[in-house]
């Protein structure tokens, strides 16, 4: 490698290569999705999210009772996050956790779930009709299965949205998303 | 299946009285990769995953699952529809001819464990028996990971 780079032409070729690689698109903003929004955090406490403004957004829908897709992407969320910090750009960011099962996800509860993650996960609850509201503006979509059964679940869209620091849609994710892509958008928009 | 007929039909598996059960030896099936995630201590439920494969020459019917502390062990299923939505459905049993090869992992097919006594932490290996309706039982020890193995 030293030899290479003792050979100024060549040295100067790869600086211009990297000099006119393609520079990294800017994120598009959704205009079709989002909003502001009020609900209840994980202390019992309102939450609205204009009040996050300055920072990027991680938000995901949810429950507490499902065993497969939710706990692997707020785990997913959760090592994203890990990624940022280590870059020391955690406290620009700001993971939300917003469940459709009010009933069983209530504060207290998700008090106890979401620290676990060990991301600053905020959970948020509220009546059925705020959180429906809410899942309109984002195009959410859930159904409760189970007809008034004491054991039930949802059928649910499962994207993770990327908010920018306006609390603007940026991006949607898949549940399975990339970790190094999110952490790069993310950082993208810092 | 209720425990007391298990414990019957296992007694008939292990003398040979149910169709199947001389067919079925416990070493034609391999289990491969058998973990559940990491989950908060008060999740009310966790996911197991795993390979299966059928290495004899007669078909298994898997139907289920008993875990020590879980008090309901099902097999369940995600199906996402074309507009992306996702709905998870019980599976009854999954059938393995011989040969096959099963895979329960994350989006896909799962092991749902439900009304939790103990919830193991990461780093724990705890005992899964999966059931069969004319295969004895399998138990192994499921690790419990942040992430597939």
């Amino acid at each position: 490698m030293l030899t290479v780079f003792r050979s100024w032409p060549v040295l100067a070729g790869l600086l211009l290569l990297a000099a006119c690689a393609e520079p990294r698109q800017e994120l598009p903003v959704n205009t079709r999705l989002g909003g502001d929004f009020t609900l209840t955090d994980h202390h019992g406490q309102p939450f609205r999210l204009a009040d996050q403004q300055g920072r990027v957004v991680l938000m995901f829908f949810g429950y507490t009772h499902c065993p497969d897709i939710c706990p692997a992407t707020l785990a997913r969320v959760s090592q994203v996050y890990r990624n940022l910090r280590e870059a020391g750009d955690a406290d620009a960011v700001q993971p939300l956790f917003i469940t459709f099962d009010p009933s069983r996800d209530t504060p207290a509860h998700l008090s106890e779930y979401v620290p676990w993650f060990k991301a600053n996960v905020i959970g948020l609850t509220g009546s059925e009709a705020e959180i429906r509201a809410v899942a309109e503006q984002y195009g959410v979509v859930y159904l409760q299965s189970g007809d008034g059964a004491a054991e039930y679940d949802f059928t649910h869209s499962d994207y993770v949205y990327l908010l920018d620091q306006q609390g603007r849609v940026r991006k949607l994710y898949p549940s399975d998303f990339n970790i190094d892509e999110v952490t790069d958008d993310v950082q993208s928009l810092l | 299946m209720p425990p007391t007929l298990r414990v019957l039909r296992d007694a008939l598996l292990g003398a040979g009285l149910l169709a199947g059960a001389t067919s079925a030896p416990a070493d034609d099936l391999t289990l491969d990769n058998a973990w559940l995630r990491a989950v908060p201590p008060v999740a009310p439920a966790m996911a197991g995953y795993f390979e299966l494969y059928n290495r004899g020459n007669r078909s298994v019917r898997l139907d289920g699952a008993e875990v020590r502390f879980a008090g309901s062990a099902v097999l369940r299923e995600t199906v996402v529809s074309k507009d992306g939505q996702r709905r998870e459905r019980g599976l009854e049993e999954v059938r393995l001819d011989p040969g096959d090869r099963l895979r329960f992992r994350r989006g896909r097919r799962f092991l749902q464990l439900t009304a939790l006594t103990d919830v193991p932490r990461a780093g724990q290996r705890v005992e899964v028996c999966l059931t069969f309706t004319n295969h004895g039982d399998l138990c192994a020890d499921f690790e419990v990971r942040h992430s597939a193995p």
